[in-house]
């Protein structure tokens, strides 16, 4: 080994103590990098594993024109989009939750095909088998306990049959579900909810309510579904409870195909793309359809919720950054010492012939070790906590089976970055170490600093810029019109606020850690007045040892700042969110408590009860008109909501509205609309609007409503099922048979009688063992059969062709424009309009507001509505309170998060004042020597350090407070059109981060200042 | 000799202690040994002194490098501990004082001038003079800090910082920062170790004027016979021994002690002593 390399790694063994802080550093840095390495592909995997089992066709058949994606521009908005629906906002958590794991998420953005393309898809070679797999949102699965299976993923509910299989669902016990009583568990959800094959259970669906079921079988599935229950149930279910939300069964946004070529098993890409094609040529042209390979089809699905997923990342990319940041810096500030020491080693090394270059390897050597080491425990580190992670979420009911095992290049990447890192950081010492003369004064302050107003001219235009890119996004937010302004290129204007508001707060942050060097003696005046007025001789000291050296000053307080800085912008956005959120509890919410349901639709039956309590002064409803169609534009998804007057007096009324709003509720021949969708779409009071219903929709609710009159606990269901020929057996079908040629015959059909007597002929002959005749007779049935089939089919579409014809439209004029939750999100008729639409039957209350007689004690009055509610499973009662808090519980587990983020910060933060204070110290050994010699105590050394700490500490925590607040407040600006309509800055929040700062200053100030006083005032005086 | 007046001053000094005021500072058989007692190579760097300084007079202690002289000094300003013996200033026993007592101590009763970089870089001029009086949290006397700065001429130099000044200037705060407190003694670390003689000079005569005039004890080490013949008193030290005690001196007369036999070995000393 070459002597250099010797004494390097002899020097990295004596310096061991001193790299400890550089390598905890280091490793949190590389843990960062590799844990949401590790993390991404987690996830990635999971929800490649998910799609595999959900989305598992070979082709898929969708259409092939594609269409605007504007039900997506809304979801792209924050969170308080989900209060436009207040029944929606309740259950926004678990939708939110299970899109991921829905097994067909409504994700593709093509027109919708017809449902009869399966005979087509059916008939080419090659197809096993076209399946529609429709999923219904809102059913709850009853546990045994009696209460809705509890669930961190949210329930998908598939339709599945023999005829409409779902491959990646293994039946282990029995098999699919026939009619409404009975439903397929996955085998996770059994155990969730206690109940296994046979046993019998309770189901609530959307419209049909409470229903008694059967377990008909348990499957397992391929991958893990992460916490989700998967029921599965009758496909005919699923269309008649589609119908009655309103949903075109004629048609479906895609058709699954499973192909034969492997025997059952999923088919390769190639065999894929040959079955695709083949159903391609088989498609006419005017089925608007195409067939895709289940491949790229999943591809699409899963990059677009990895996309969703992928803010995970970045986010925590920027703590890694700010590690490493720190990291590198620390390792500057140890190598600094460590040469500053050496100097007379590195004498001695010259004098005996070593060269520069040879004495900088005897420090890269020593920094190459700390980074291998550093990063190693990092990997670890990282790994180690991403798999924590995940047992912690199994633990908690969402199992991922993915590996969250880190591939071979992410761990070359995060072992590069520490490595890199390291050397970084070690450079310029090492340069130091090579070129500077042996002896050379201690004294740092000999040699001043470069002036810093560079520096603060450069951060000030990269604030200033920042702001323009504030400014721009604001003036989108609030443009009426994208292509005209606010700049004069359109693509620019359409980019949307994200960019512009994202381009602002990094050019802000950087600007300020830029300009941070320029900022030190300033801001150390300005937050060190009161120390040096209350500690004259420490304080002042501590005020002005900051300025010695600005660049490290403003360097240690960085880590805080953006820690702070986006903790704090985080901070205000969230609190802005739930004021704006509560403003409508708070200011406009009248009602004492609201009922919802987790299935959307709360039974009439149930909205009764209540009306019917003594103490009861109003109860409230606001129903939602389903299947409605405005302007004739499929696209324009405006949700038309049922009021009367009442609503908007008793329970909630509108911050503001343009044209006469009461009028508009109590006219006929007007209706309200919601101030976000106007400017959407550019509606103006006096505008004529065309709603269309859709007759479907009645005549599956009108059916309901039978079915409802007999009862919620559905005991028996009255409603004749429509045997199912393609199962029935063949005696069940000669039976049959034998009955209809018998009533036939009965009706005096004289050609009908031979037909009888020649069918028992036949049948007494086959039976007697004649195989021909058994042949026969088995032909006769299945030729039956089939023309069953096919009536039932017939009678089925002529039923639906029937109801689409008893379709609806009628012209209104624009009232009134309302602004404000929730009016300002939807289109608002009263129930005349409804009933001039044929809607009467098909309004879905959503939301119940109750409001009690003054003086009752609202207490007992919740007992009272929890009872009328317990029968029916999935009606929450929640105050006012609550209702603000479900909203905000969301908010607060945001926010969880954040607090750990800024624990992480913290800790890293520390770490660099507490290294760039040893440095410090160390070089002032001799003045603090001086200071102790001249009467300075122990504990005023360890005050002026803990000054100095508490300075460095605060000014990150300060600045990082007005950078974030500041970007916070942008946010809401840009915001506030979609409802984020408050500013709120959580005052207490930031004073919490200013107290936690100045612990953090204080705590970090102990080991340097233990140091400086472990030297002896003789030894710190005494120049060797 | 040299044993005979050793033993004279100390029985001198030891006899005026308890009732005398004149004596501000003493040490009593005072030992120290460098390096593990057990070693065979242990260094003694005080063998059994026993010394006493007046109150207003100026002493300076003077002998080869390894003599003793600095570690003297260190031991009667509390910043080394004796191995064995006993050190007092103004009555109290340094050798017993905790940390606490030693911070009161250099507040109150000691000052002391460094050989260089004696001055806090972030402080000016003045802030300088009044730390100490700020640290122990006492009142500053406007008059007696005036006149201070008036004696050693920076009148003009007050809102200056230390890298703003000259070698000699900067000396001169830390000589107003030592008196400016008013403490029974200062201890002066070769003072004028890196001046030039001008500066030197000027250091010097505010040290001989602030004990002549003002009654200040001084107790300054030096390898520089120039600088002690300021002193009223030289106190040559040799292997951890006090050799020689000249009251009064002049230049010449110490000088002459250096040129026969110690002189070599106080030559080799300085070498060393100036890095």
């Amino acid at each position: 080994m070459s002597p250099v390399v010797t004494i390097g790694l002899r020097d990295t063994k004596a310096h061991f103590s001193r790299f400890v802080m550089s390598i905890i550093a280091i490793a949190l840095g590389v843990a960062f990098v590799l844990g949401s390495f590790c993390f991404r592909g987690l996830l990635n995997r999971q929800v490649d594993a998910m799609f595999a089992t959900n989305a598992d066709a070979d082709v898929c058949v969708r259409g092939d024109i594609p269409t605007s994606r504007i039900a997506d521009s809304a979801d792209s908005s924050p969170g308080t989009d989900s209060s436009s629906d207040v029944s929606a906002s309740a259950s926004s958590a678990s939708t939110s939750a299970s899109s991921s794991s829905s097994a067909d998420s409504d994700d593709e953005s093509y027109n919708n095909i017809e449902v009869s393309l399966v005979g087509t898809i059916n008939a080419v070679d090659g197809v096993s088998q076209a399946v529609l797999a429709r999923s219904l949102d809102g059913v709850v699965l009853v546990d045994s306990d009696g209460v809705a299976t509890p669930t961190m993923g949210g329930t998908s509910t598939l339709g599945m049959s023999e005829s409409q299989p779902w491959r990646s669902a293994h039946f282990t016990q029995g098999t699919y579900p026939h009619g409404i009583h009975e439903v397929a568990l996955s085998a996770d959800t059994a155990e969730a909810a206690g109940v296994s094959y046979g046993d019998t259970t309770k189901v609530v669906y959307p419209s049909s309510g409470v229903t008694d079921v059967t377990v008909s079988g348990v499957f397992d599935l391929d991958s893990s579904e992460a916490g989700g229950l998967i029921l599965g149930i009758d496909p005919d279910v699923v269309d008649s409870e589609l119908q009655a939300q309103g949903t075109d069964t004629d048609v479906i946004s895609r058709i699954r195909v499973y192909g034969d070529a492997n025997g059952g098993q999923p088919l390769t890409e190639d065999q894929q793309r040959q079955l695709a094609d083949a159903i391609n040529a088989a498609l006419s042209d005017d089925s608007d359809a195409t067939a895709v390979t289940g491949d790229a089809y999943r591809d699409k699905l899963s990059s677009s919720t990895k996309k969703q997923l992928g803010f995970i990342q970045p986010l925590i990319l920027i703590f890694a950054v700010i590690a490493l940041f720190v990291g590198s810096f620390i390792i500057a500030n140890t190598f600094s010492m460590i040469v500053r020491e050496s100097m007379r080693g590195y004498a001695l090394q010259r004098s005996i012939g070593i060269s520069p270059a040879q004495v900088s390897v005897t420090v890269v050597i020593q920094a190459l070790a700390l980074g291998v080491a550093g990063s190693g425990i990092g990997i670890l580190l990282g790994w180690g906590v991403v798999e924590l992670i995940v047992a912690a979420l199994a633990a908690q009911g969402t199992p991922l089976d993915a590996s969250a095992a880190p591939s071979a290049s992410s761990i070359v990447v995060a072992l590069a970055v520490g490595v890199v890192v390291s050397l970084l950081g070690a450079a310029l010492p090492a340069r130091r170490a090579a070129l500077a003369p042996p002896i050379q004064a201690m004294n740092e302050t000999a040699n001043p600093e470069k002036p810093t107003w560079p520096r603060a001219v450069e951060g000030v235009a990269m604030i200033a810029l920042g702001a323009v890119c504030w400014r721009f996004a604001v003036l989108v937010a609030n443009a009426d019109n994208l292509d005209l302004g606010p700049s004069g290129w359109p693509w620019l204007n359409h980019l949307g606020v994200g960019w512009p508001l994202g381009v602002g707060a990094a050019f802000a942050v950087i600007g300020v850690i830029v300009m941070a060097p320029a900022l030190v003696s300033p801001v150390a005046a300005v937050l060190g007045w009161i120390p040096s007025h209350v500690f004259p001789v420490t304080g002042r000291l501590a005020v002005r040892n900051l300025g010695r050296q600005k660049r490290r000053t403003a360097n240690t307080a960085a880590a805080l700042f953006v820690g702070l800085a986006i903790v704090s912008c985080i901070g205000v956005v969230t609190a802005s969110i739930k004021t704006s959120v509560s403003d409508i509890v708070d200011n406009n919410l009248r009602s004492d408590y609201l009922l919802s349901s987790q299935s959307m639709r709360l039974p009439d039956a149930a909205i009764d009860d209540v009306r019917a309590l003594d103490d009861v002064q109003d109860v409230t409803a606001r129903s939602q008109a389903v299947g409605i169609t405005v302007n004739h534009d499929d696209s324009i998804p405006a949700m038309t909501f049922v009021v009367s007057r009442d609503f908007a007096d008793d329970v909630v009324s509108p911050d503001s509205w343009e044209g006469d709003f009461y009028g508009a509720l109590d006219s006929d021949s007007m209706i309200v609309v919601g101030k976000s969708l106007a400017q959407k779409y550019d509606w103006h009071v006096g505008d004529a609007i065309t709603l269309t219903s859709d007759g479907v929709t009645m005549k599956a609710a009108e059916q309901m409503n039978q079915s409802d009159s007999t009862g919620v606990s559905g005991s028996d269901d009255s409603e004749s099922q429509t045997p199912d020929y393609a199962t029935m057996s063949s005696e069940d079908l000669q039976a049959q048979m034998l009955a209809r040629f018998q009533q036939a015959a009965a009706g005096g059909d004289d050609s009908a009688s031979a037909q009888l007597a020649a069918f028992q002929q036949l049948q007494q002959t086959a039976a007697a063992g004649d195989s021909a005749a058994s042949a026969q007779l088995d032909q006769q049935v299945e030729q039956y059969r089939q023309a069953m089939a096919r009536s039932v089919e017939e009678a089925k579409r002529k039923a639906l062709d029937d109801a689409k014809a008893s379709s609806r439209t009628e012209k209104y004029t624009i009232g009134a424009i309302a602004k404000g939750t929730p009016w300002g999100f939807g289109l608002w008729i009263n129930a005349d309009q409804a009933g001039q639409l044929g809607e009467t039957d098909a309004l879905i209350t959503s939301v119940a507001f109750v409001k009690f007689k003054d003086g009752t004690d609202l207490d007992a009055a919740r007992g009272e509505l929890e009872s009328i509610a317990k029968p029916y499973y999935t009606i929450s009662v929640m105050s006012r309170d609550e209702y603000t808090n479900t909203m905000s519980s969301m908010i607060d587990q945001v926010m969880i998060i954040l607090y750990a983020l800024l624990a992480l910060s913290v800790v890293i933060a520390v770490f660099g004042i507490v290294n760039t204070l040893t440095l410090s110290i160390f070089e002032r050994t001799r003045e603090i020597g001086i200071l102790r010699a001249v009467g300075m105590s122990d504990g005023q050394v360890r005050g002026m350090i803990a000054i100095e700490s508490t300075l460095i500490s605060l000014m990150g925590t300060v600045l990082g407070l007005v950078v974030g607040v500041a970007a916070g407040y942008e946010i809401q600006r840009c915001y506030a059109p979609v409802g984020m309509s408050s500013l709120t800055v959580p005052w207490a929040q930031l004073v919490l981060f200013l107290a936690v700062s100045v612990v953090v200053g204080v705590l970090a100030s102990f080991p340097p200042a233990r140091r400086a006083l472990r030297v002896p005032v003789l030894d710190a005086v005494v120049v060797d | 000799m040299s044993k005979d007046v050793t033993e004279t001053a100390a029985d001198s000094s030891a006899d005026e202690n308890n009732h005398d005021g004149d004596v501000v500072a003493r040490a009593v058989d005072l030992v120290k040994i460098y390096g593990d007692v057990s070693d065979e190579t242990q260094v003694s760097a005080l063998d059994h002194v026993t010394v006493g300084f007046k109150r207003g007079e100026m002493t300076a202690i003077m002998g080869p490098s390894g003599s003793g002289k600095s570690t003297l000094m260190h031991c009667m300003a509390g910043l080394d501990k004796p191995t064995s013996g006993k050190v007092f200033v103004e009555g109290l026993e340094v050798s017993a004082m905790n940390q606490r007592q030693l911070t009161d101590l250099r507040r109150n009763q000691i000052g002391f001038i460094f050989q260089s970089f004696n001055l806090v870089p972030t402080l000016s001029a003045e802030e300088n003079i009044v730390l100490p009086l700020q640290i122990a949290k006492k009142p500053i006397d406007r008059e007696w800090l005036d006149e201070v700065v008036r004696v050693v001429g920076l009148q003009d130099r007050l809102s200056h910082r230390p890298s703003q000044l000259s070698g000699g200037q900067q000396q001169r705060v830390a000589c107003a920062r030592a008196i400016v407190s008013r403490p029974s003694v200062i201890f002066a670390d070769e003072p004028t170790g890196n001046l030039d003689s001008k500066s030197s000079s000027q250091v010097l005569q505010f040290l001989q004027d602030s004990a002549r005039k003002h009654g200040q004890t001084i107790v300054m080490v030096t390898h520089d016979p120039r600088a002690a013949s300021y002193a009223d008193r030289v106190l040559v030290l040799a292997d951890g021994k006090i050799t020689r005690d000249m009251a009064h001196p002049t230049y010449e007369q110490i000088f002459d002690v250096f040129s026969n036999g110690d002189a070599a070995e106080a030559e080799d000393g300085e070498g060393e002593d100036e890095q």
